[in-house]
């Protein structure tokens, strides 16, 4: 046979004597378009891991993970910053609900990804990588009242934006909640004071030692052209109990804000705490490290309670005690000693938090005995300062989706605002206000603007898109676990932080857990199902029969042949990360 | 050097020296033995060849044709069930005009449960294409293995060399087992017609309409019409290398007689001495073995069949509805002749009941005393 033949169309040969042995192609076939045949048509669309549209913040999480399995770890760091100023802070100790939609977590265990952001955030402070900013060209000036994770992500993200912000806070030290609330034991200052002043580098001015209400107020803020008020709830809420304002009571906010800034405490040694919340557990654990004996009072069972889970843990390791199913109807005070005249509770119906409601067993009245009474049980907003005409409502400040206030440039956000009181909703709500700051003074629609850049279906949003609206295009849609091919993948445990022996936890106010190094990091790293990000597998390309996946060089350009992709959705099923979209061709 | 080992031995030694390049199998009840041979002397390094594991026979040959594609020389063994599963691939490989050796070991197809010597197993796949050889004994086996790569590379089509369940596979006799270089000399290294080349691309196997189908298999045809001068030829040369060799049938006892007693695989080993028994006694009959099954030696078989009158046929297999498949094929062959002897097609050893000097002798008996069979199968030790 003369295998050299230009062949341009199909064949028919005269007789066996002119036919090949077996049936082979003699030429080429690209006379055979079989795309003509396709009925559906794949196509390469990334789609939004289900982690990042869990994150309040906001982050691009499988971005930043991909960045530290590359050792790309200062790649790694730009990413995350695009979005949060405060990664040091956020790995230690939001509560990161990315983990819970981790679809990991329905294969084996979900990605740390907390820990991999304290890691990029530790490794970036030991380069010293600063976030610098040239001195550019200033824009209008923008006022922020209270510096805490709300207002100085919007500081943050306004700075980035060129404009002129200053933040006024009324304490001593910035950093709002995260330096009065938060135990160093969970969260350094070191690295709350290096992620503020990385903020301050670009040009932010924090004014402390300012009360918002006293020396300073709407009048005094005139030269400013926005203003964003991030005041946060640190009124501990009373127990609203005969003796519940006596001596030797106290109120978690205020204790842990003692202990926070360092200042004195006096407390006698067996400590009574009443709530369930994080502040019960923060004051627990603090009082513990002050050589105190610890017992948390809560009314109702261990589900309902919204501490989160690994501190509760954490806190009963440390020798904290939680008594569950009980109420203080009565505080009385004998010298130094208190008597909490105490009920027990049962579990009733479900209240408007979901949430089953405790109902006291009438003649269980029982005493329970402490030196000090610390209320946590929950905390609210001071709303005497704030100027008039704010619309309030149940405790918060009523505003547009955006902050808007209604009031002509006035923007609210942060614990302010929102009963859904976390770290990472209040850095989320600070970039959403300076993104409505921007289009505000640029006259844009930003329930426009915020419609644009959701991260999957939102709340959160991504400040990188509304930055750059044109690049890593993303399809709303949040990957599913059905959606993988976790064939691809194999099972491997998830790394754990290591912790000191608890021993030594209590001792005193140290940093109990220490980060990954490089090598855990990028383990952990490549655990990560990268769930709608193409990541150049390649199994499209291997696996398409009909050589329709196109490369440019050796890498994947993500465009297909569409003169011979026959449509068998081969490179759909293929792809481990559901990258790949199938779409019904017209007819 | 001469050593004393099993059936499946012989084969393994059949596939060294033939310097396969690829092996894939399945274990199955009684070929294990070949493999597990072949794996370990792949393991330890003795022989350098690509073993490939697989979950089932089909994916056994499936893996051969992909190889053979390639370019190598390839090999696997199975039985039975095994080769039954295989049923789609032996298609494709001759289809493909593959040369892949195939060493399957007669075992019976269940149910009932068995795992014993019967042909059943290779004669249902008679029809797909591949050349098929029994044995008789191990030396046999090894040198048709040898055999095997020659003609299947010269006329591009797959030969299955056939031994019986146990009492070859697992029975130890004496076997020459030639040097290296003696079989180097014999089988050349295989040069492909067609081969995946990535400097030249090409689909294999691709489309072929009703325009050329029937051409296609027509190749086929007259390939496998090639087979009887080929194979003469290689064992001609076999013969000359080695002095020994096996014709595709083999006429033994007398030079010509009334009665024909036709045997396949180790019948023919026990009908040898009762073919020499009986004509000491002065029973006209001689005997014929019958080495090559496909394509069916007709011409061979007419030029041996002279005056004969009457020919006894046992067969180790039952096509239910027909009865013996030799006996049926052999009915085919003479039927164009003038002169047709008579044909007594017995049927025995199903499920590996021994065929006995005893049960042959009574076939012959029983044809010397009838001018015509009673019917169509006659049962050979069947108790009713």
């Amino acid at each position: 046979m003369d295998r050299t033949v230009e062949m341009t169309k199909q064949f028919v040969f005269k007789g066996a004597s002119q036919m090949p042995m077996i049936s082979v192609s003699l030429g080429h076939m690209d006379w055979n378009k079989t795309g003509a045949w396709r009925a559906q048509r794949p196509f390469y669309e990334d789609k939004t891991s289900p982690c990042s549209a869990a994150c309040p913040v906001g982050n691009d999480i499988v971005g930043f993970i991909q960045k530290i399995t590359e050792e790309d770890f200062e790649g790694a760091w730009n990413l995350i910053r695009e979005e949060n100023p405060f990664p040091g802070v956020c790995g230690r100790v939001c509560f990161h609900p990315c983990e819970s939609k981790c679809n990991r977590r329905e294969y084996d265990e979900p990605i740390a990804i907390h820990a991999l952001e304290r890691f990029v955030s530790d490794f970036a402070s030991n380069l010293n990588k600063k976030i610098r900013k040239g001195p550019g060209a200033r824009k209008n000036k923008i006022a922020v009242i209270g510096s805490g994770p709300a207002g100085m992500s919007c500081a943050y993200h306004l700075a980035k934006l060129d404009y002129d912000v200053t933040v006024f806070e009324s304490s001593s030290l910035a950093g709002g909640m995260l330096r009065t609330g938060i135990p160093s034991y969970r969260l350094p200052k070191d690295v709350l004071d290096r992620e503020i002043s990385n903020i301050a580098e670009l040009g932010v001015e924090i004014r402390t030692g300012i009360p918002f209400g006293e020396g300073l107020n709407l009048d005094g803020l005139k030269n400013y052209q926005a203003i964003f008020i991030a005041t946060g709830a640190h009124r501990g809420r009373d127990l609203h109990v005969p003796g519940g304002k006596g001596r030797g009571v106290f109120s978690g906010l205020d204790l842990l804000k003692k202990i926070n800034l360092g200042r004195k405490v006096t407390l006698g040694d067996k400590i009574a705490i009443v709530g369930g919340g994080n502040t019960a557990i923060d004051v627990a654990r603090s009082v513990v490290r002050l050589g105190k004996k610890a017992t948390i009072l809560y009314r109702r069972s261990k589900e309902e309670m919204p501490a989160f889970g690994e501190e509760m843990v954490e806190a009963l390791e440390e020798g904290v005690k939680i008594r569950y199913l009980v109420n203080p109807i009565r505080i009385q005070q004998k010298d130094s000693l208190h008597r909490l005249e105490c009920l027990r509770m049962e579990l009733g119906e479900k209240d408007e938090s979901g949430r089953r409601k405790p109902v006291p067993i009438p003649g269980s009245n029982f005493f329970f005995e402490a030196d000090n009474v610390i209320i946590a049980a929950g905390e609210e907003v001071e709303l005497f300062f704030l100027p008039k005409g704010l619309e309030k409502r149940e405790g918060i400040v009523l505003t547009q989706r955006d902050g808007n206030t209604g009031a002509r440039g006035i923007f609210a956000g942060g614990d302010l605002t929102s009963n859904q009181r976390t770290v990472a909703h209040a850095i989320g709500s600070g970039k959403k206000v300076a993104l409505a700051i921007d289009c505000y003074l640029n006259g844009k629609d930003s329930e426009e603007a915020l419609r644009q850049i959701l991260t999957g279906e939102g709340p959160s949003i991504s400040m990188f898109r509304y930055l750059h609206p044109q690049e890593r295009l993303m399809n709303p849609h949040v990957v599913t676990f059905d959606e993988l091919n976790t064939d691809y993948f194999e099972p491997s445990r998830r790394q754990r932080e290591t912790k000191d022996l608890i021993k030594k936890r209590i001792k005193g106010f140290r940093e109990i857990t220490s980060g990954f190094t490089e090598g855990i990091a990028m383990e952990e790293a490549e655990r990560c199902f990268s769930c709608g990000t193409c990541v150049g597998c390649e199994n499209c390309y291997v696996f398409c029969p009909d050589a329709s996946i196109i490369k440019i060089g050796e890498v994947l350009s993500h465009q297909v042949d569409y003169d011979f992709c026959k449509g068998c959705g081969i490179c759909f099923s293929e792809c481990p990360r559901g990258v790949i979209s199938l779409k019904e061709e017209a007819r | 050097m001469k050593k004393v080992i099993t059936g499946n031995q012989a084969v393994a030694y059949g596939v060294i020296l033939s310097r396969v390049d690829v092996i894939s199998a399945y274990p199955i009840t009684p070929q294990t033995t070949i493999v597990e041979e072949l794996s370990e002397l792949t393991a330890s390094g003795r022989m350098k060849t690509v073993f490939l594991k697989v979950e089932s026979e089909h994916s056994a040959m499936a893996a051969l044709i992909g190889a053979s594609t390639g370019g190598v020389r390839c090999f696997t063994a199975t039985s039975s069930h095994g080769l039954a599963y295989m049923h789609e691939m032996l298609h494709w490989a001759s289809g493909a005009r593959l040369p892949i050796v195939l060493v399957n070991v007669n075992r019976a197809i269940a149910p009932p449960w068995n795992i014993w010597s019967d042909q059943s197993d290779s004669l249902s796949q008679r029809d797909t294409g591949w050349v098929q050889l029994y044995c008789e004994h191990n030396q046999e086996v090894l040198d048709t293995v040898l055999q095997a790569y020659r003609i299947a590379e010269s006329v591009k089509l797959p030969v299955m060399v056939v031994l019986d369940a146990y009492v070859l596979s697992h029975t130890s006799e004496p076997v020459e087992i030639p040097t290296a270089e003696e079989v180097d000399a014999f089988l050349p290294p295989y040069c492909p017609e067609y081969t995946i080349d990535t400097q030249e691309p090409m689909a294999f196997s691709t489309i072929a309409t009703p325009d050329h189908f029937l051409e296609f298999r027509y190749k086929i045809q007259k390939a496998m019409e090639q087979v009887p001068e080929i194979a003469k030829k290689v064992n001609d040369e076999f013969r000359s290398r080695f002095n020994r060799g096996y014709g595709a049938i083999e006429r033994y006892g007398k030079e010509e007689a009334d009665i024909l007693l036709m045997t396949s695989g180790t019948v023919t080993g026990t009908s040898r001495i009762v073919v020499e028994k009986l004509n000491r006694k002065g029973y006209d009959v001689c005997g014929l073995k019958i080495k090559r099954f496909r394509p069916f030696p007709v011409e061979e078989i007419c030029k041996e069949i002279k005056g004969a009158k009457k020919v006894a046929i046992i067969d180790r297999n039952l096509s239910a509805g027909v009865g013996g498949i030799f006996a049926q094929e052999l009915r085919a062959s003479l039927y164009s002749r003038e002169k047709r002897p008579q044909i007594f097609g017995f049927v025995s050893g199903l499920g590996g009941r021994d065929i006995t000097p005893e049960l042959i002798e009574e076939a012959i008996q029983y044809t010397v005393d009838h001018p015509q069979p009673e019917e169509e199968i006659l049962w050979l030790g069947l108790k009713k």
